[in-house]
């Protein structure tokens, strides 16, 4: 992927750079859906991080947990009346023994749906080359714009100097 | 109505002869387990008489006791198998299926009684032994649990016939191997829901009892209790 | 001393490019044991489980112990490090992949052994509930049905939360090296970017996966002690099974994963990562579980001594006076009265303690399941149908391999990964880290580390 990106030493340089170049956007006419960010560790208390820190994770993991534990009941009471054998006394459709199955179907199903989550939204696994720099693993943070519009790349690099960069990069 | 299988064994008149055990190995294809399998605790009797010493030489009394499959109607073998391998027939059997048997082994360590049977090698009989194999009743691999069936195939067999002959089944028409060979007459095989059998009869005796009736069980087969 | 970025991402990676010699021994020993229990497995398949020891009415032994052990064993890792993820112990950070590698080997390891115990393994998948031509499902009452939905839901658990945080480890060697690494990791790294996005999806799902792991790992050891509490047979049959089991589960796992963090330490180098102080948390932890475990077993004993009936007491005084006796003193030993003395007296709760501790415990706890197995099974109510047990060189050789295999998947997993977290560490470090939360770095011995195991609260 193509992109002009500088690395900061902090999250604070990081934040101006971010808002540099998002009020810079309209006028070097790219959109700011194209602005990235790549960092070594999760950044908490950023305000460009906390934009993604609303997700409905938790509920997909509870609708998850309601189809799993459904499919546990269909599993074990369709299976158990379709095929009626003699259980020498015990229920046909036991719900104490059934229940356990149920339990570890809910849990499955909160499990599967939680990675599935993950992995859709977190766009993995994917093909693409990925962003990165080796220099993010010793601590540093990459902002920067891919797909570069050529007429404003002078711009931009002036930018994300002027935020504090340590090193501007191009990806080609 | 179904019917309801049933044996009374009268521990006053089993004079512990082992006639039955033999009976069942010819009628089932059980094979002989060997001195070396024996010694390591591998003989396989789906019908076996316990001895038991009671009081001290020289007032010992000895008690024979044949146990064989309780044909409990609360199985604990049953819930335990995860294949339905062994499963309750409408008759009140406890049956194995051979076919379905991966052999977990639960079933036999959920029974109380020890009466279910392990093939720890594939059965072999030396020759001419081989020629004396029941063809009614299936020779059993080596994976698998095995145990008295109270000989399903002669059960099956008179019903067939009976029905054939469009008749009801007769009280002793047919009886298992066991029962058969027991020559003091101390087992007795029948329809418990038939109030008219000689089964039903004993099973009303004030001596009946249940061996380890405590567990709650429910088993099919009724000890008639020692008076002398 | 803190460190930085950049001597973390080195200190931590380098045992994926130096290997000694001592590591080759260890790999071609361990995989002779595999080696070995393959070729004593093949050989059972070939002439039946009769080359066992088993008989009539001892059905199972060495397997099931093995099984309940290793299942147990694999109580370490998930769990605890669910816990101390929840609690937000900070301490956690260098601990917790090495415990969850555990978790994913024993659990497997557990897994397959039900497959070879089984009298005919290739039917195996008669226990998988599917549409077949038989037209016949599996049996939901039996508990051994439970124990494959447990363990299914376990393993799809723990192996998600062990490789969810390896992800962005993997892209820091991928973008750190090159050649047939650069690919390799490249590939195992999914893409991985590091966005906020990314970071955040990734956090809230091991906050998920951690919330739901924990009532799973419960379940799988109460699952397991039921395989044995569902039966009439005596001192099975009894309700506090399922707990007791929890219990010595989490005890064994402890002191599995006391042991695995030492090895590593030694071999990987990593003193300035895994300090006393984490050896003594855990070590505290031990303790309570050690307390719990004899508190458990002396309800059960007790309950069963004053209940009295015959064919429980036959079985009881089986395993403390008679046959048994032997099995079971030293049991308690290994299990109390050896390290509870190390684990409560601070002066001796050093890392060489935990360890002496920690290899007691494994091997009492291997000795607690071999005793429930077996003496209720050779006592079981007829006393004409009495057994005897003893075990053949093919369980003795499957159960070395099953250990064998254990060191040697951790072993080769040690080579490919890197055993503590380097995203999970660097975030730790104190100018990563908000105010609002209270810091204990890693190594530091200030009191507020020592007075608690769980600086973040669980334990009240």
């Amino acid at each position: 992927m193509s992109a002009l990106y500088g690395l900061y030493p902090a999250a604070d340089s990081a934040q101006r750079a971010v808002d540099s170049l998002r009020n810079a956007s309209a006028e070097l006419r790219f959109d700011p859906r194209q602005i990235v960010v790549v960092s070594q560790e999760p950044l908490e208390h950023f305000a460009y991080a906390e934009e993604y820190a609303k997700s409905a994770m938790y509920w997909l993991a509870v609708l998850g947990g309601l189809l799993g534990g459904t499919t546990g009941y269909l599993l074990t009471s369709i299976t158990q009346k379709s095929y009626p054998l003699p259980t020498g006394g015990m229920p046909l459709v036991p719900p104490w023994t059934n229940g356990i199955i149920v339990y570890e179907m809910t849990m499955l199903g909160a499990i599967v749906f939680t990675l599935a989550t993950l992995l859709v939204t977190a766009h993995l696994p994917t093909f693409k080359k990925p962003l990165t720099d080796p220099e993010i693993w010793s601590g540093k943070i990459l902002v920067g714009v891919t797909d570069p519009p050529e007429n404003s790349r002078r711009q931009l690099e002036a930018r994300l100097t002027q935020a504090g960069a340590l090193a501007v990069k191009l990806n080609p | 109505m179904p019917h309801k299988w049933a044996m009374v064994i009268d521990l006053d008149r089993c004079t512990g002869c082992e006639a039955c055990v033999v009976a069942c190995h010819a009628e089932n294809n059980i094979p002989t387990a060997g001195e070396d399998q024996a010694a390591r605790g591998r003989t396989k009797h789906w019908i076996r008489v316990e001895r038991y010493w009671e009081g001290e030489f020289p007032n010992a009394r000895i008690r024979f006791q044949p146990v064989l499959c309780q044909q409990c109607d609360a199985a604990p073998c049953e819930p335990v198998c995860p294949t339905y391998a062994s499963y309750h027939t409408s008759e009140g059997l406890n049956a194995q299926v051979y076919n379905r048997c991966v052999g977990t082994r639960f079933c036999a360590n959920a029974c109380p009684y020890n009466v279910r049977f392990f093939n720890f090698y594939n059965p072999v009989w030396e020759k001419p032994l081989n020629l004396q194999l029941n063809p009614d009743v299936s020779v059993r691999e080596v994976g698998i649990m095995e145990k008295c069936t109270f000989c399903v195939q002669r059960i099956h067999g008179a019903e067939i016939q009976a029905e054939a002959e469009k008749r009801e089944l007769k009280d002793g028409e047919f009886n298992p191997a066991c029962v058969q060979s027991c020559s003091p007459k101390a087992m007795v095989f029948g329809d418990l829901n038939d109030p008219a059998s000689e089964v039903s009869r004993l099973a009303k005796s004030g001596r009946n009892t249940k061996l380890l009736g405590e567990l709650g069980t429910l088993p099919n087969v009724n000890y008639l209790e020692r008076n002398s | 001393m803190e460190k930085t970025s950049e001597q973390i991402q080195r200190d931590l990676v380098r045992p994926l490019y130096r290997t000694g010699t001592a590591y080759w021994i260890a790999v071609a020993f361990c995989s002779s044991l595999v080696l070995a229990g393959v070729s004593a497995f093949c050989y059972q398949l070939y002439h039946g489980i009769g080359v066992w020891g088993l008989n009539s009415p001892v059905f199972w032994a060495f397997d099931i112990t093995n099984f309940v052990f290793w299942i147990g064993i694999s109580h370490a890792g998930t769990l605890i490090s669910a816990i101390l993820r929840l609690a937000n112990a900070t301490w956690r950070r260098p601990v917790t992949r090495c415990a969850e590698a555990i978790t994913v080997f024993a659990l497997s390891i557990g897994a397959i052994i039900p497959l070879c115990h089984i009298g005919r393994p290739w039917l195996g998948y008669y226990l998988i509930p599917y549409p077949s031509e038989r037209h016949i499902w599996p049996n939901f009452r039996s508990p051994l049905l439970w124990d494959f939905f447990a363990i299914l839901t376990y393993l799809t658990g723990s192996v998600s939360f062990l490789i969810l945080p390896i992800i962005p480890d993997f892209a820091s060697i991928r973008d750190t090296t090159t050649g047939w690494r650069k690919r390799f990791y490249g590939a195992l790294s999914l893409g991985w970017e590091g966005t906020p996005r990314q970071w955040h999806r990734l956090e809230t799902a091991m906050h998920i996966m951690a919330i739901v792991i924990i009532p799973v790992a419960v379940s799988v050891h109460t699952i397991v002690s039921w395989d044995f509490a569902m039966t009439l047979v005596p001192m099975w049959h009894t309700g506090i099974f399922g707990p007791y089991f929890v219990v010595g589960a989490i005890f064994s796992g402890i002191a599995a994963l006391i042991l695995a963090m030492a090895l590593l330490r030694k071999f990987l180098h990593l003193e300035e990562y895994l300090h006393p102080i984490h050896f003594q948390n855990l070590g505290k932890l031990l303790l309570t579980m050690s307390l719990l475990w004899f508190y458990f077993t002396f309800a059960e004993r007790l309950t069963t001594w004053y209940g009295n009936g015959t064919p429980e007491m036959t079985v009881f005084w089986f395993t403390i006076r008679q046959k048994f006796a032997p099995f079971f003193w030293t049991m308690v030993f290994c299990n109390f009265i050896i390290p509870v003395p190390i684990l409560a007296i601070k002066r001796l709760r050093t890392i060489t303690g935990t360890v002496i501790a920690s290899s007691t415990i494994v091997i009492g706890m291997w000795l607690e399941r071999f005793l429930i197995v077996v003496p209720s099974l050779e006592r079981k109510f007829l006393s004409y149908s009495w057994g005897t047990y003893r075990p053949t060189w093919v369980e003795d050789t499957l159960m070395a391999s099953s250990f064998g295999l254990m060191a040697l998947l951790y072993l080769l997993f040690s080579k490919f990964v890197p055993m503590i977290s380097i995203w999970e560490l660097k975030a730790g470090l104190p100018e990563h880290t908000p105010v609002v939360a209270v810091e204990v770095p890693a190594g530091a011995t200030n009191l507020s580390a020592r007075e608690s195991p769980f600086p973040g609260g669980v334990s009240s």
